[in-house]
């Protein structure tokens, strides 16, 4: 006696987790940038474990030594700071300045992007308006204002650029949450007595959540070039702490002289750092695009 | 977000970076257009005509022509174009390392000074003449006085008590003498220095006040056509001038072309055929201009002194502009939290002694600063009380019961006795400072660091904070305890191009007297007092280097290096260029040469 049949086993369907890897891995722009935000999170946050030096206390007799001078392999900056491990210190205020106010402002525009594209009506157009008429003043412009008004420092500057970033988020997940306050399961918990916060932050944000993601490493790639832009203008945190930008700020002074040591590590620091996000940030996009995933798939 | 959006935001980054790398480039690896035929800094043959153009400082426009500056229109680069339109009685001229006011270029003879220095008597001298023929004469000084004596709140140099309110009686005695009856004796010295010197100018009375107006009506005529900055070419009333130059174009934007006076009757007359100011809005547009030669006299930033050897190599010299100025941070005396420690005398004796001032204006100001002895010129104090001695300042608080915890200093002793922290400071009180800078110079940022990192070693928290210069002169104000203003700041810094210009007579009764209109640090001392009135009031010359020694050993202020007013670049051909400290311009003076029979430029 035979079994009345037996069903050949389907091969397994990976889930969309293990589907976005596979996508995100192929992806080698995207690959590439994350492995230099990893080496660059370890230049400047391991490096001066590793190699200390000191970045609080000038040392006038040593002022602009060119690279390779004996114990400063990037030389030395116009105060007498090893240029290899300003580099490394300026590059954890970059990055925790940039990280902090890019998820900051992500954060801020999801909230607010969903609440509006949910509840829809009178609320929705207020809510939008007001975005679009903060959208029509120039960022730099704010920046700067309030960068004069206040003293800098990494919170603060972390709030300004937050306060300034958070309205493109808003916009893209608005347009996400008007798509799914349509769908069934909302429908469902409507019906079952969910109520207005529940489906924001159940149901909407975490649907949204590979448009958060991806617009989360654009964030922060802009909010690096912001701290750039304000530290260039001399609205850095005050010295002795210093940032890429203002270490480019800096630099540029001596552009005359020759001394280019004080100027290309950090503009090629900004450049890498920008660039790894925003690959990382397209690879992302990808992983998280269904179509994009079901092609490929189909492609094997 | 797509892959559109990517290519643009990469596409954005590299363009910035390679704007950057072009700049490099271009700024530092260029080669230069600017260079001029270079006949050596001396020798030469002198040649008349010509035509020389001098770059102004950044955004800094003339915009006043009319000698009775208004308020806010006094910036030196204004005050400069008058006087070769209208010079005063008496200038300023530098010997050694003083200014004297025994000028050959004044217009009149050496004042004098009679009924114990309550009188005093001014001669024109002889032969001085309008542009149109009419004899500078006393009358044409009486003119001077009545309009700034009834307008004294429209005139920007006005100081109370000082002219026109010091003078009782203006004596004509004749058309080329005059008597000024005084309030009180003064130091004939400061009193031609600092009030007859630079203010006192004779304005062409038959051409400006024809039908003998009042005073307030012609004032206010005068300034309805000072206000027309693009009629001053035209305007007939600034044509009668009785300086070596005349205006030939004034434009809007601040270029001004001047051409001799043919009738001008002084010693010096011009050489030139034509002297040109041209305005900048950046010093970078400056520096590009002066590299390409489109300037004969400008100026580089002190971060560009190392590459003074490659100007000299073009043909040009390179020549700090030192002005007749001091600088320093003030110290806000009055803050209800920091003040009482600042007003310990030898607190802030330690607080200088940690300020190395030779290494920063070797290193920081690339040599073209030098380092501020007192409250008056240093050339004019024999030595600084304070060098920079880290272990002295050490020693200093110690012995005033300070000690180091958690790497700042507190005050373990306090009280009033000899070896205590001093009156009003608390028990464990941090001696921890916030320092109000300018932002916006290199060197001013890295001189505030070197300071933050001495102070840092020897138990001294520093925070600096950078606003834009406006802010901080609207900021480090003097205050009463009680104001609310006097806890904004501790100490502040505005001096990048030095914090304090002096009169020819660098006296303290605008700056260190009790309630002085600039003694911003509210610092008042009896002793200093009596010293600044001896420099006004006495006689005896030496009263100025006491007044400078006292206030310099009780630190009112810490001295920090005084920059130079501008690192000056000049064509090597040009010559008979004085850069005086007073910020004055003597283009009549200056001349080409060639090295050989060829003939000069122009």
């Amino acid at each position: 006696m035979t079994a009345a049949g037996s069903v050949s086993a389907a091969p397994a369907t990976p889930g969309p987790g293990r589907r976005a890897l596979a996508v995100f891995t192929r992806d080698k722009p995207a690959l590439a940038g994350a492995v230099v935000l990893v080496a660059l999170m370890a230049f400047c946050f391991l490096g001066p474990l590793i190699r200390p030096t000191d970045q609080v206390h000038t040392d006038l007799g040593r002022a602009n030594l060119p690279p390779g001078s004996p114990g400063h392999p990037l030389g030395t900056t116009d105060l007498g700071y090893d240029m290899l491990g300003r580099l490394m210190t300026g590059g954890q205020t970059s990055l925790e300045v940039g990280l902090a106010a890019g998820l900051l402002a992500t954060f801020i525009g999801t909230v607010y992007g969903a609440v509006a594209g949910y509840f829809g009506g009178w609320l929705d157009a207020a809510m939008m308006r007001i975005t679009d008429a903060a959208l029509a003043i120039p960022a730099l412009f704010l920046l700067v204002v309030v960068a004069t008004i206040v003293t800098p420092s990494k919170p603060v500057l972390t709030l300004i650029i937050a306060s300034v970033a958070w309205l493109s988020p808003a916009r893209l997940i608005r347009g996400e949450a008007l798509a799914l306050r349509s769908r069934d399961y909302v429908h469902a918990m409507r019906l079952m007595g969910g109520g207005g916060t529940r489906a924001v932050f159940r149901h909407i944000v975490p649907n949204a959540i590979g448009t958060v993601i991806v617009n989360a490493t654009f964030q922060i790639a802009d909010a690096i070039l912001y701290v750039a832009y304000l530290s260039f203008l001399g609205l850095s945190i005050p010295p002795p702490a210093a940032d890429w930008g203002s270490m480019l700020s800096t630099g540029i002074t001596y552009t005359q002289v020759g001394y280019w040591w004080l100027i290309f590590p950090p503009g090629i620091a900004i450049v890498l750092v920008v660039a790894a996000f925003t690959f990382l940030g397209d690879g992302l996009r990808d992983a998280f695009d269904v179509r994009l995933q079901r092609t490929r798939r189909n492609r094997r | 977000m797509g892959r559109s959006e990517t290519r643009t935001r990469l596409r954005t980054l590299l363009a910035g970076l390679l704007a950057v790398l072009l700049t490099l480039l271009t700024g530092g690896c260029s080669a230069w257009s600017g260079r001029v035929t270079d006949v050596g800094a001396i020798g030469g043959t002198r040649v008349e005509g010509g035509t020389a153009t001098m770059a102004l400082p950044p955004a800094a426009g003339p915009n006043w022509i009319f000698p009775i500056g208004a308020p806010g229109y006094l910036a030196s680069y204004n005050g400069a174009l008058q006087n070769l339109l209208y010079p005063p009685l008496y200038q300023p001229v530098r010997k050694g390392g003083t200014l004297t006011m025994d000028n050959p270029r004044n217009l009149a003879e050496p004042p004098r000074y009679g009924d114990g220095g309550t009188t005093v008597t001014v001669t024109l001298k002889k032969g001085y003449t309008w542009s149109d023929g009419t004899p500078v004469t006393t009358g044409d000084v009486k003119f001077w006085f009545d309009l700034i004596k009834d307008n004294k709140k429209e005139w920007g140099g006005y100081s109370p008590g000082l002219l026109p309110d010091n003078v009782r009686r203006f004596e004509t005695v004749d058309d080329r003498t005059f008597r000024l009856r005084l309030d009180r004796a003064y130091n004939p010295a400061w009193f031609t220095a600092n009030q007859l010197g630079q203010n006192v100018v004779p304005l062409p009375r038959h051409a400006w006040n024809p039908r003998n107006e009042s005073p307030r009506k012609t004032f206010a005529r005068l300034l309805g056509h000072a206000k027309r900055l693009s009629a001053f070419a035209t305007d007939p009333l600034w044509k009668t001038v009785s300086g070596p130059w005349k205006i030939e174009r004034w434009s809007t934007s601040g270029q001004v072309s001047l051409v001799p006076n043919r009738r001008y009757t002084g010693p010096d007359k011009p050489h030139l055929d034509r002297v040109v100011f041209k305005p900048f809005t950046t010093a970078d547009s400056e520096f590009n201009v002066l590299r390409s030669g489109g300037v004969d006299y400008g100026y580089i930033p002190p971060s560009v002194m190392a590459q003074a050897g490659r100007f000299k190599e073009r043909g040009y010299r390179v020549d700090p502009w030192e002005g007749w100025a001091i600088t320093y941070i003030v110290l806000n005396l009055n803050h209800p939290t920091t003040g009482p420690m600042l007003r310990q005398t030898y607190l802030r004796q330690a607080l200088q002694y940690l300020i190395d001032q030779r290494s920063i204006a070797r290193v920081v100001w690339h040599g073209t600063a030098a380092p501020t002895r007192g409250p008056i010129p240093a050339g004019l104090l024999a030595r600084d009380p304070y060098p920079y001695d880290p272990a002295r300042a050490r020693r200093l608080l110690a012995a005033h019961g300070w000690r180091e915890r958690g790497g700042v200093l507190r005050c373990v002793r306090p009280g009033t006795g000899p070896d205590a922290c001093g009156k009003g400071i608390r028990d464990g009180q941090r001696l921890k400072l916030s320092l109000l800078s300018q932002s916006g110079s290199t060197e001013t940022s890295n001189q505030m660091q070197e300071i933050k990192s001495s102070y840092d070693r020897a138990g001294i928290a520093l925070d600096i904070r950078q606003q834009p210069l406006n802010t901080v002169l609207g900021t480090t104000v003097p205050c009463k305890r009680t104001e609310p203003l006097c806890s904004a700041w501790e100490l502040g810094f505005f001096g990048t191009a030095g914090s304090w210009y002096f009169q020819p007579a660098p006296s303290g009764e605008q700056l260190f007297a009790t309630g002085a209109p600039s003694n911003m640090g509210n610092w008042s001392d009896p002793r200093a007092d009596e010293l600044i009135k001896a420099t006004e009031y006495s006689g005896d010359p030496a009263a100025m280097r006491r007044y400078g020694e006292y206030v310099a050993r009780q630190v009112p202020v810490l001295w920090t290096p005084n920059p130079a007013y501008q690192v000056s670049v000049i064509r090597n051909d040009l010559r008979g260029i004085d850069q005086n400290p007073t910020l004055t311009l003597a283009p009549q003076d200056w001349y080409f040469v060639k090295a050989d029979k060829k003939a000069g430029r122009g």
